[in-house]
């Protein structure tokens, strides 16, 4: 009478979590046999899905892609809390970050010697050379961390056909354009190209627009708090499709972007152009940094190795440089030229076209974006009135 | 098994009894272990001092004073605000079609319109929010059926990128999930209430005030739970939708994330919880818990 | 009581305002994900090929089978334990509190929700996986499945389970045959709900994904660095049709059961 009978729905739901429990249990079971080298992304390093000329050269390793996003929490925080140091094996993120990363035990240095087109990236040794503002981007403390898989100069864009032509960051300050600008939301870019302008605009006194004391970050801060009041911005823009619909819809005529915004917004018949402003370009690289994690076995880490040497190279550069509109290695636009099968004459011409652009840039000059100026938690702070301040 | 009643049937029952207990804790167990020690850890860190990159174990409001008397306070009493208005607004919205789908509507019809509620939710969140960006341009299609129905001769720039698109935005992301609680709460009502309400002579609107809507204020806690806690934390809808600068709390822990400031960010998570937790208790001790657990409450076995 | 045609016709148009409202921003994916160039001038150049090549890319197959078992993990697992939890709620003698600790995942914000769990696991050596993904996942839901249950179960009279216990059932043969049928409208909608929070999840999950992507968090991030590929939007569509193929199909099997 008061036996216990187990319904046989029960029994079914039981079996039916236990089922997919084990199922899950086994599917999560690590892939077998071939090393895949776990690579975490923002989205430019991604071939298009293609590592198959890195499994051929590399002896049967794989690319296991995790898309992650730029902001340094993400990606410090993935680390640290998110147990990313066991997972991960490379992080492939905008450069500069050493010192934290370092700092906190993160990434551990490069072995160049493992890399052999580490010789052969002309880059590397024209533009990061240890003892200029571009090795920060890939060393710290004299040692190298991060491969440079992307190098590249910001400045700023506009539709010619609103604006005519503009040579000067002073575009996006401009009272004619007023209501019609977007910045992006981030103080490296958007805070030390405002630096940058008023330096050589002699608005402000300002040293270096790459590392800021707190005096000149409250007055580069004030600067645009008066341009905010004065209704100046549409609005900060926070991810590259942002910028993209910016231009492409036409909310804005000066837009404060990167040079790849452009190349999409002119492949959907936006007459964009990239500013060559008189002030100088904002330099960067990107960074593929080794996380540092004492169980890597000896096969894993051969194919973390293959797979920087492999970014270093002829195809995956060309690949990146056709894809995302950014400037790579050296042996990007010779291989173009010699594969017309993988990279028809006209793409071919493109890459050759942006590699060259990009590398009057570098020529030009400008200030090096700084990822992690001294006084970075004033920056942050500043950024937080600037975006509280009251709008026009 | 046992034939024999009496003494045996209680043993039995008492360790169906603690087996049952331990299956209700299940829950409350799960919650505990992954949410609250975590976030006893994080609350103890916002005490923590700063040293470099580490913290160290101390005990200082230097966190909180910091988050307090700067600039961050006024993304929190924004984010209260506009909660509170999208909670509102929202509400006035669902409630009547909650009730309108219970009440003046075949079953079949209000389960088919309560799908085609939740179908825009399979589209991802960010791309939602992204596509009224577009809608909203100044030259999008609103503006631009705006200006072809002469109501107005420029493109209106207060659409995108300020605080009605952001009240638009997270209205639209919030008010259908409010909309199910309060028809659940309306259906399950019992309706010979309501018809001996009216055979007592009171018309449609006492009917309503005195019976329909005390009874579901069951589901009206959990809506305005719903929208509020959604809208206070979302952190898309303000840097897609908003005007220069526009963040809320989600996005001020993030920025205060990007330097590595954890104490900082700890700070402002706990704000965050101890005033959703002060909102809940002013409900707690404003309404009966009766009122909103309704028949629960009277449970005896 | 009849209420006039009139004011029955003015609800419904209303009601269908709301809806295009909410559909509205539905429209531009569509467009976007049918024109050669990914923009809305659609007429120009009218393309399937974004649909077509939703295959070729790896990671993005990839994340929509995590997505996918997530969410029927959530589906599952939230709604059980909420429904545990609303039982919880009216047995034991701390309602108040259990009701406040279920809900707690509500009021945390997202990102410290993310963060903390996440410290937490790395604390325990519990390595970034496809658990951890649930679990943060159910953590989210639980709080909403157990209010809808919540809400259902206020309705139920427990003077039904008191004639099924006069009639000799046991506590779970009850709670089967009696309670059970009555609230499993809530139950059902406590699982749509958990499976539609799943599938918008993205700030919580992406400090414990590890080396998995879900669709949401490789939409956010290559939203963020690289820009939305139309492909992305085709998805979209794709999965909307197909939810709607199936309710359709639902709905037809609906009716011919009850002819």
């Amino acid at each position: 009478m008061y036996g216990i009978r187990i319904p046989r729905r029960d029994v079914l739901k039981a079996a039916l979590y236990g089922g997919t429990g084990l199922a899950l249990g086994v599917a999560s079971w690590p892939a077998a046999a071939a090393e895949a080298v776990n690579f975490a992304d923002i989205g430019v390093g991604d071939p298009g899905g293609d590592w198959s000329r890195y499994t051929r050269a590399s002896g049967g390793s794989g690319v296991n892609l995790v898309s992650i996003g730029n902001g340094p929490s993400a990606i410090l925080n993935v680390l640290i809390a998110g147990g990313g140091t066991k997972t991960y094996d490379i992080i492939n993120i905008v450069g500069g970050m050493q010192k934290p990363l370092v700092d906190n035990d993160l990434i551990e240095a490069i072995d160049t010697s493992k890399i052999p087109n580490w010789a052969k990236d002309g880059y590397v040794a024209e533009y990061l050379k240890p003892g200029t503002p571009g090795f920060d981007f890939i060393g710290y403390l004299g040692k190298i961390y991060g491969v440079p898989t992307v190098l590249q100069g910001d400045s700023f864009a506009f539709l010619p056909e609103a604006t005519g032509q503009l040579d000067t960051y002073g575009a996006l300050f401009d009272p004619k354009w007023k209501g019609f600008v977007a910045l992006e939301d981030n103080y490296t870019t958007a805070g030390q190209k405002t630096a940058l302008y008023l330096k050589e605009s002699k608005q402000a006194t300002i040293g270096d627009p790459a590392n800021l004391t707190p005096g000149e970050v409250k007055a580069v801060v004030d600067f645009l708090i008066e341009k905010k009041k004065e209704g100046q911005f549409r609005t900060l823009w926070s991810s590259f499709e942002q910028a993209v619909n910016l231009l492409v819809s036409k909310e804005v005529k000066v837009l404060d972007c990167w040079e790849p915004m452009v190349f999409v917004a002119k492949s959907k018949g936006i007459d964009a152009v990239y500013a060559a402003p008189k002030e100088g370009y904002l330099l960067w690289a990107m960074a593929a940094y080794i996380v540092k994690n004492p169980a890597r076995t000896p096969a894993r880490s051969k194919a973390t190795y293959d797979l920087l040497d492999f970014m270093l190279g002829g195809w995956y550069g060309a690949r990146i440089t056709e894809l995302r509109g950014y400037m790579t290695n050296p042996l990007a636009p010779a291989y173009a030229r010699e594969h017309p099968d993988e990279f028809p004459a006209d793409k071919a011409q493109r890459i050759a076209a942006i590699d060259a652009g990009v590398k009057k840039k570098f020529e030009k000059g400008g200030t090096w974006q700084q990822r992690w100026p001294t006084n970075v938690e004033t920056y942050e702070a500043e950024w937080a009135r600037f975006k509280a301040a009251p709008g026009g | 098994m046992n034939t024999c009643e009496g003494a045996r049937p209680r043993v039995l029952e008492a360790v169906l009894d603690r087996g049952r207990i331990v299956l209700l804790a299940l829950p409350v167990v799960f919650v505990a272990t992954f949410l609250i020690a975590p976030l006893a850890l994080a609350f103890a860190i916002s005490f923590w001092q700063r040293v470099g990159f580490r913290i160290r174990p101390a005990f200082r409001f230097d966190a909180y004073l910091d988050f307090l008397s700067g600039v961050r306070l006024f993304v929190l009493e924004r984010g209260v605000v506009v909660a509170a208005e999208v909670t509102a607004i929202s509400l006035v919205l669902a409630y009547p079609i909650a009730y309108f789908l219970c009440f003046r509507v075949r079953r079949e019809a209000a389960r088919v319109v309560l799908v085609l509620f939740t179908l825009p939710f399979l589209v991802n969140y960010i791309i939602r929010t992204f596509s009224w960006s577009w809608l909203l341009a100044r030259t999008g299609p609103v503006n631009q059926a705006l200006e072809m129905l002469r109501l107005t001769d420029h493109p209106i720039d207060w659409l995108l990128y300020s605080d009605f698109a952001v009240l638009l935005g997270l209205v639209t992301s919030y008010m259908p999930f409010m909309i199910f609680p309060i028809y659940l709460s309306l259906v399950g009502l019992d309706h010979r209430l309501i018809e001996a309400s009216f055979l007592l002579g009171a018309n449609p609107w006492r009917t309503f005030r005195r019976i329909t809507l005390p009874l579901s204020v069951p589901g009206i806690f959990a809506a305005l739970i719903f929208g509020f806690a959604g809208a206070f934390g979302d952190s898309a809808v303000p840097i897609i939708l908003g005007g220069t600068g526009y963040q809320l709390m989600g996005n001020a822990i993030t920025s205060a994330l990007d330097v590595l400031n954890y104490p900082l960010a700890a700070a402002m998570a706990s704000v965050v919880v101890i005033v959703m937790l002060a909102l809940l208790l002013c409900w707690y001790v404003m309404f009966d818990l009766k009122s909103f657990l309704g028949k629960i409450l009277y449970w005896r076995f | 009581m009849t209420i006039r045609p009139l004011a029955q016709w003015l609800m419904w148009l209303a009601l269908a305002a709301v809806l295009c409202v909410l559909y509205l921003p539905l429209v531009p994916p569509f467009l976007f994900s049918i024109d050669a160039r990914g923009t809305s001038a659609v007429g120009e150049r009218l393309t399937l090929r974004w649909y077509a090549s939703l295959p070729d890319n790896p990671v993005l197959v990839g994340a929509l089978g995590t997505t996918l078992v997530v969410a029927f993990v959530t589906a599952l697992a939230a709604p059980a334990l909420g429904l545990l939890a609303a039982m919880a709620v009216r047995e034991l003698r701390i309602p108040r509190v259990i009701l406040l600790l279920v809900l707690l995942p509500v009021f945390v914000p997202g990102i410290s929700m993310g963060l903390a769990t996440a410290l937490f696991f790395r604390q325990l050596g519990v390595p970034s996986s496809l658990w951890s993904i649930c679990v943060v996942h159910v953590l989210w839901a639980l709080p909403f499945a157990t209010l809808i249950i919540l809400t259902v179960m206020a309705t139920f009279d427990p003077v039904y389970l008191e004639a099924a216990y006069m009639t000799g059932a046991s506590r779970w043969r009850a709670f089967r045959d009696v309670e059970f049928p009555l609230i499993r409208p809530g139950i059902l909608g406590a699982a749509t709900f958990s499976m539609i929070l799943s599938f918008n999840e993205t700030v919580r999950t992406s400090l414990v994904q590890g080396p998995l992507n879900t669709v949401q968090t490789y939409i956010w991030s290559t939203y963020l660095q690289v820009g939305l590929s139309p492909s992305l939007y085709a998805l979209m569509s794709l999965l909307i049709l197909v939810t709607v193929m199936l309710l359709l199909l639902s709905l037809a099997i609906g009716r011919r059961v009850t002819r």
